[in-house]
């Protein structure tokens, strides 16, 4: 599924990630807060989920 | 608005011994140091025992104490001066927002951090410049001393204060009289070696800055920096033990939260978390609501709307963030209804 977080600021678009996570093991989500890269980074790291960058803005994460 | 109840942010009041000691101060260090009449010689006199007490207390000689009645321009001072021609520039992810700005102009090299906070150093040659933070300001993450770096060393000591000694190989050296206590607007500056350092201000005497000085708040930070080390030293376990304190309840009572560094990589006074799924701005908010003042590094709390630099190249979470000073005067029982109100408030945020 896509997740359109364009325009949010944080922590908005990695709790609707999660949000979405619970429902859908992949997610691409946009989102262009400058903490969102940093946020997504730090964020697998804690919950052990993946991401991976697909472009600007766009990212397509992973639950494992 | 309910009256403070705890303070947890970076900056603190005057010392009390240094605010009971101002009006003294600015009835006998008003004249201007440099003139010969009686009671400027009296001002230069109470200069020199200033000079005295930071010299003793910082690690360096009496005539290497240099005033900064603008603590920042020391970053300037302390990096320009030592660049030559083909020096390098080496300063690290997580340094202040000052070295990354001269460091733009000199086409310096930035260093990545690790999560833990280490720094690998470059090799370096001896014409080249690195930039070494004694402690993290945000993180309160002691950084090991660049000791083997062969080059010149800008020690950036505004976030440690007198706590932890310069290293031998030290070339220049920034210390902010806020750190102790003392009053705002007073940084202090040394140069270990005159020979290989050039005044980079334009500049018509011998004085490194010409900016004014305010002899009374120099003495009156000279009398907090005691006060302040004394303190210190009466407190430190105790303050170690409160920081341990709220690492445990984070972990156990509130879970999902990005510390950084650990008790043994830290300063006891800072402690730096993140809370995942937290807004920070809101969190700061209801907690300042309650009397409980504590700062954020968070995006939402920046001018720029940009999350902590130094978080990001860390690696850690950059929302949610909350900073926390424990000060000489923090109480166990302001830690203990911190704590509870900071569950509640996580609790109901997250639901």
């Amino acid at each position: 599924m896509e997740l359109d977080c364009l325009g949010m600021r944080c922590p908005i678009p990695i709790i609707k990630l999660a949000q979405a996570l619970k429902t859908s093991p992949e997610v691409v989500l946009l989102s262009n807060d400058p903490a969102t890269l940093p946020d997504l980074i730090a964020w697998s790291r804690m919950t052990k989920n993946q991401y991976e960058i697909l472009g600007r803005d766009r990212y397509l994460v992973k639950r494992l | 608005m309910g009256s403070i109840t705890s303070r947890f942010q970076s900056e603190a009041p005057l010392h009390p011994a240094a605010r009971a000691f101002l009006a003294d101060a600015f009835d006998r260090g008003w004249a201007d140091p440099s003139k010969i009449h009686g009671e400027s010689r009296q001002a230069s006199i109470l200069l020199n025992e200033a000079k005295e007490t930071f010299a003793s207390h910082l690690g360096i000689r009496r005539d290497q104490v240099e005033f900064l009645s603008d603590p920042a321009l020391g970053f300037h001072l302390g990096t320009s001066g030592l660049l030559h021609g083909s020096s390098q520039f080496f300063y690290s992810a997580v340094d202040r927002s000052e070295v990354f700005a001269i460091a733009d102009l000199h086409s310096g090299e930035k260093i990545p951090v690790a999560l833990d906070g280490s720094i690998q150093y470059p090799e370096g040659g001896s014409t080249d410049l690195l930039a070494w933070q004694t402690i993290n300001g945000e993180t309160g993450i002691i950084s090991a001393a660049p000791t083997k770096f062969p080059g010149r060393l800008f020690v950036d000591a505004t976030a440690s204060g007198a706590q932890i000694p310069l290293p031998e190989n030290w070339s220049t050296a920034l210390w902010n009289s806020r750190t102790w206590e003392g009053p705002a607007g007073l940084g202090i500056f040394a140069v270990a070696d005159e020979g290989i350092w050039r005044n980079p201000l334009p500049h018509v005497d011998q004085k490194i800055s010409s900016s004014e000085l305010s002899i009374p708040l120099v003495m009156a930070s000279a009398i907090a920096l005691e006060a302040h080390m004394r303190d210190y030293a009466d407190k430190r376990d105790a303050l170690s033990t409160l920081n341990a304190q709220i690492r445990n309840f984070l972990h156990s009572e509130i879970g999902d939260v990005d510390i950084a560094g650990n008790a043994s990589t830290t300063v006891p006074h800072l402690l730096s978390y993140s809370l995942l799924y937290i807004d920070a701005e809101r969190l700061v908010n209801e907690l300042d609501r309650r009397g409980i003042c504590v700062d954020s590094g968070s995006a939402c709390n920046a001018t720029n709307m940009e999350p902590s630099h130094v978080l990001a190249a860390m690696g850690l979470l950059t929302h949610g963030n909350v900073r926390m000073t424990l000060h000489n005067q923090t109480t166990p029982e302001s830690v203990e209804i911190f704590l509870q109100e900071l569950k509640t408030l996580v609790e109901d945020f997250r639901n």
